[in-house]
This record gives C-alpha cells, structure tokens and sequence, in this order.
C-alpha cells in the first residue's frame, strides 16, 4: 500500500481537474463560435486531467521526499502563521508580530532568549515603522500603537 | 524613434535620482539574496511585489531586474569560497570556484567571474538594443490567433526546458490556466469558481499567489533543508586576476557570452541552464578535459558570464512579445500588469520611458555591480553569519505585511498561506511552482485571445493554422511535444526517468537542474552528485576530498533542527 502512496498527489490532481470540468460544464460552454464562460475553463480542465492520468502512471517515485520530523515542524510553522493572522486581526500588528518572531526564533533558529527577545522586538518596531509610519498601511486597530495607526 | 535616442532617454531616467537609487538598491539586494543559501531571486521578487504599488512602474522594474542580475553576481562568491551556491544558476561554479579556493586562489575565481559577468550582461545589453526594435515590429502585426499560440508556446517550452518532469510541470501549467479563470468572466460577467465568496470576483491576487508559491513555500521548504552558519576560513588575496587568467579565460568569456545571450531569449531559458550549457561547452572543447573539476578557470569563467548574459536577454521576449520566457520574468510581468503597464510590442512606441529606462539601467547596474563585487567580497560573505531560521522569520513577517498592505484585506493573507502550503507540498512532491505561476500570469491573456480568435473565425479552428505566423508556431509545438515523448519513451526503456534536453550537458557535470531563481541550498544528507557534489567524472580523488573537507568544515552534516 505504501508502495502507491505517492500515487495520491496526481490523483488528487485528476479528482480536482475532473470536477472543474463538471462546474465548468455548469457554467455553460456555448459554441465554438460563440464561447460561453465555461469554455475555455473546461478545456484546461481537461488539460489538467489528461496530465494528471499521464503522471499517475510514468510518475518516479523517487521524486517524492520522505516525511521526517523536520516537516512536523514546518506544520508547526504553518500553524503559527495561521495564529498570526488570526492574532492580527484581532489585537494589531504590532503584539502579534513580537509574538510570531519570537516563536520562530525560539523554535526554527535556536536563538537564545538574549538574542531572540531584543530581535523580535526590534524587529516588530521595525516592521511597524516601515508599514505604518512610512508607507500608511492601515493594518487593523492594536492594542499598542492604536491611536497613532487610525 | 532610433536606437541612439532611444538610448539617450533610456539614461537620462535610468540616471534619475530615484532611479539610481534603486538600481542600487535593487543589485545590492539581488547581491546579498545571491550570497545567502536560504533565499533565491524568485522569493525575494515575490516578497517585494507588495512594494511595487508604492513606485513608478519603470522604477519597480529597474529594481526587480537589478535584484535578478545581481543574485547572479552574488550566488559566485559563496560557491568559490565554501562550495555552497547561493542561488541555482551558480551550482557549477562550485566545481572549479572551490578547487581554485583551495588553491588559494579564490581572490582570481572571484575577479574573473565578477569581470566575465559584466562582460556577459554588457554584451547581451548590445544584443538587446540591437534585436529588441525590429521584434516588437514584427510583433505590432500579430493578431490573437498569434497570440494565442506565442503564449501556449512559451508556456509549452517553459514546461520542457526548464524542469525536470515536462508532464509534471504540464500539469501545474493547466492548474496555473485554471485557477487564472477564478472569478467574473472579463466578456459575460458570469461569476466563475467563486463559491459565493465576494472576495474572489476579482480572482486571485496575483501577488497573493506568487508569495504564497515561492515566498512561504520556499521559506518553508528551505528551513527544512539548511540549518547552518558558516564561518570563511580562507582569505582572499588578488583578486585581480593575472594577465595568464584573462588569457585563459577570455575564450570562455567570449562563448559564455553569446550561449547565454540566444538561451536567455529562448523561452524556458535563463541563468541556470546556460550556466550549466557552458560549462559543458568549456570541458568538450578543452585541449585537457580533466582540468575540470580541479580549478581551471575556464569552468569559472564561462558559466558566470553565462548566467549573467541570459539574465539579461531574458528580457527581450517580455519586452518586445509580452511573454515572459522563465518564472522571474513571470514576476516582472506580473509587476507590470499590477502597476497598469501591459508589456508587448506596443511598450517601445507607447511607454519608451519603460523600455529604454530599463535597459540602460542594467548598464548602470551592471556597472555598479562590478564595482560592489570586487571590494566588498568580504563583506558579503559576513551575511552567510545569518542563520536561516532568523531570516524565515523576518521574510515570513515581511510576507505577511506585504500581501495586507496591497489591498489592505486579510482574506489575501489566507490565500497566501494556503497557497504557501501547496507550494511547499509540490516541492515535496516534485511538482513545480514555476509553471503553474507562469501559466496564471499568462492565463487571462491566453483565455481573451482565444475566445476574439474564435469570434473572428465564428468558431473555425482552424484559424490557428492556416494563418502563417500561428500555423508555423503551432507546428513548433506539436514537434515539441512529438520530440519529448519519443525520448521519454525511449529513456523510459532505458530505465532512467524522462529528460529535459540539455540532460547532456547536466550529466557531464554531474548535477541536476534546479529550476530557474531557486535558492541553491545545500544537501544536508549525503547523496552523491546531488547539489554540492563535486563532478563525477574525470576527478575521483580531488572532488572526493573537496567535498569531505566541505563537510568536515560545515561541522558535519547536521539533522539539528526542530
């Protein structure tokens, strides 16, 4: 079983591809001399399809990396960046991005707190000048810095 | 407008203030991305992108293109002096630029490389003034059927050339063409694919999917990849190389010079299949083939100039067709589109600012560089004391700020996050980001051309073959796609995967092609041949002790992170 599990990706792939040429088909296809809106969508549908058979079949196995606790950790990170877009919208730039720095310096770059503790804040006051001050983005209210950003 | 007043306008923006500045900053830059293993040319253009709304469209392009040809000054100096290619297009100079470092003489492979890479970019910039006008002439008379088969050639040869697996990459170029389809149909207004969401009517933000697919997924792949500071243990003396190198070299100079030159113009070339060309080149027509690998300087010389001449010819197809023939040039394109400038055969008479700015820039540029390179290869090397965890964190910050800031909306934030996910998880799997990001940006222009094409004809396919210019570019596809499956087939037989032509010149070195403005990170484990091996062939013992001595210094190879 393990044997074809990298088979999944371009199955994924076909699956994907198949219903697109479904919706696209929903969307109405027209005449080729006059093309509706779902037309040009159906056909790399079907472009992605077709691919998507081929390499289920002469695909190399080899290519596929395995899995190590290495990629336990990028998960981590991914997760961490979904909390720190979550954290953004809620309390602000600048708290969230002390807090996301940190977490990857503690984490990915091993830093020791005297390091990783001054580089996040500086960092995140960094960021929040560039940003806010020179370039007048208005990120979302924070509970720092609220009343100069709006 | 002619070629001399063209140029004279062309200096006096790129001479602007603003504008030298970001020339400046954009080969500095380019210099220090090239120096680090973590960041490649591809991200960083795509972190700056958001940035690119704040600046004229002419100043974000000279920047954007000084950050390319720069990386291709800096990814050299790390893989002379620690074996460890900043970005992909510098892989092979690991082979000669290291042996010459052990030699102790780093001070030269630098120099001539540095001086090779000016004379490369400065030829292709003649080139480029001289081809460039009479091809957007030509171009000005194509009407969509023409248009429609340039841009399915262009993404077609992007996919074979340039990638390991043409049917792979086939397939992200279709997901590429699909998802560009995401949101209001441009001539009916009928919502496609957007599940009711209102924030993809627009479709998806250009800039949201390019930092999320080469941003995130590459900053995430990498950190998986490399751990590592590195400390320069030998010291640079002469940099200026000694009558017997140029002498040596300026044949390879010359070659590098005109190989990069016609394979940055072909679509689906760029810096690292030319630099990989010419060293091929070099060996075969060598009096002494087995000097390679052991410190000649024509293995140096050759590739830099290589890389750094088709970086800049690369852009004669954007410029002059409105068809970016490799994944940077995508993201150039993709920058101009943003700024409201649609590049084609219409830029030198409609927007002369744009075309000659731009390349009398990469005069200046590559002035600059030659004068950054040579006294500050120190310095530069002080940046590899930056652990990559600390620069993904910072880049991950500078990604998630930039993609709020363009439309000032955290939807785009998610898109790029899931698309950082599926970035990261095609690498994984060996599907390539490059395609399907070419195919996006091309994706609108290929949909609209084919539907007036089918209008005009009132739905005769057949207009795509009759007509000269499109029937001639279409019989070039399907003989593209004839060729590669034969040989894929045939390889197949051979028990070896499929191939990419150009195969050749990679199995003479040992190495395999990394797609185009990829950060060459460093194999951390201990396959043969891989990225840093040292050549296979021709050189068993000093390669053998070139790598194990790369190690022994690195403190071993090391699984240490979290």
């Amino acid at each position: 079983m393990t044997k074809h599990l990298h088979r999944l990706a371009p199955l994924i792939l076909v699956a994907f591809g198949a219903a697109a040429m479904l919706g696209a088909r929903n969307l109405g296809l027209g005449e080729l001399s006059a093309p509706g809106p779902g037309l040009w969508p159906f056909i790399v549908a079907t472009l992605l399809t077709l691919t998507g058979v081929v390499v289920l079949f002469i695909d190399d196995p080899e290519d596929y990396e395995p899995w190590t606790r290495g990629t336990l950790g990028i998960a981590l990170g991914l997760a961490s960046l979904a909390v720190f877009i979550v954290l953004f919208e809620t309390i602000g730039f600048f708290v969230s991005a002390i807090l996301m720095l940190l977490f990857w310096l503690r984490i990915f770059a091993r830093e020791p707190w005297r390091w990783a503790v001054p580089l996040a804040v500086l960092g995140a006051l960094a960021f929040h000048f560039v940003f806010v001050e020179l370039l007048a983005v208005p990120f979302p209210d924070g509970i720092v810095f609220a009343p100069v950003g709006s | 407008m002619g070629i001399l007043d063209g140029l004279g306008q062309g200096f006096s923006v790129a001479l602007d203030p603003t504008n030298l500045l970001y020339v400046f900053l954009g080969v500095l830059i380019g210099t220090v991305i090239g120096v680090l293993p973590g960041l490649g040319p591809t991200a960083t253009i795509a972190l700056l992108l958001p940035l690119t709304y704040e600046i004229e469209p002419v100043t974000a392009v000279i920047m954007l293109a000084g950050i390319y040809y720069g990386s291709m000054y800096g990814g050299t100096i790390t893989s002379v002096l620690l074996q460890l290619p900043g970005e992909a297009a510098s892989v092979v100079t690991t082979f000669d630029g290291y042996q010459m470092a052990k030699q102790g003489r780093a001070g030269p492979a630098l120099g001539i490389a540095a001086i090779g890479s000016w004379i490369g970019g400065t030829v292709s910039i003649v080139g480029l003034v001289l081809l460039a006008p009479p091809l957007a002439d030509l171009a000005v008379e194509f009407g969509d059927p023409e248009y429609v088969a340039l841009t399915a050639l262009g993404i077609l040869l992007v996919t074979y050339l340039g990638t390991r697996h043409p049917v792979k990459s086939l397939a992200m170029a279709a997901l590429g063409l699909l998802l560009a389809t995401v949101g209001q149909d441009l001539i009916t207004g009928t919502n496609r694919f957007t599940f009711g969401s209102i924030s993809l009517f627009d479709g998806f933000d250009f800039v949201a999917v390019a930092m999320g697919l080469f941003g995130v997924g590459e900053i995430l792949y990498n950190v998986e990849k490399t751990e590592k500071a590195q400390a320069l243990k030998s010291k640079i003396s002469n940099i200026w190389p000694s009558r017997k190198d140029f002498k040596d070299s300026s044949g390879a100079i010359a070659r590098g010079s005109v190989l990069g030159f016609f394979l940055g113009v072909l679509p689906g070339g760029g810096g690292v299949i030319s630099s990989l060309a010419s060293y091929g080149m070099e060996k075969r027509r060598a009096k002494d083939p087995t000097r390679f690998g052991k410190g000649a300087i024509e293995g140096v010389a050759g590739p830099e100039t290589a890389n750094n001449a088709s970086s800049t010819s690369a852009f004669i197809p954007l410029l002059t067709l409105g068809i970016p023939p490799n994944v940077v040039l995508a993201l150039i394109f993709g920058a101009l589109l943003l700024n409201g400038v649609q590049p084609g055969p219409q830029l030198i008479d409609q927007q002369p600012e744009i075309f000659w700015g731009v390349i009398a820039s990469m005069a200046v540029g590559n002035l600059m560089l030659l004068a950054l390179n040579i006294p500050l290869v120190g310095f530069f090397v002080q940046l590899l004391r930056v652990r990559a965890g600390i620069l993904a964190a910072f880049a991950l910050l500078v990604t998630m700020a930039g993609v709020f800031s363009v439309n000032n909306d955290v939807f785009d934030m998610w898109v790029v996050l899931a698309f950082g996910i599926i970035g990261w998880l095609m690498k994984k799997t060996g599907f390539e980001p490059g395609p399907l990001v070419l195919a996006f940006v091309l994706g609108s222009i290929l949909e609209e051309s084919f539907r007036r094409s089918m209008l005009i004809s009132g739905g005769e396919v057949s207009i795509f073959f009759t007509r000269p210019m499109s029937g001639t570019l279409f019989a070039l596809m399907a003989v593209v796609v004839i060729w590669s499956t034969v040989q894929g087939i045939r390889r197949r037989r051979k028990r070896s995967r499929p191939s990419t032509p150009g195969e050749e010149d990679l199995a003479a070195t040992g190495t395999t092609a990394e797609p185009e403005g990829t950060p060459g990170y460093e194999n951390t484990d201990d396959t043969e041949g891989a990225t840093t091996g040292a050549p296979r062939d021709g050189s068993g013992a000093t390669g053998g002790t070139g790598s194990t001595a790369s190690r022994a210094q690195d403190g071993g190879p090391g699984p240490d992170r979290g």
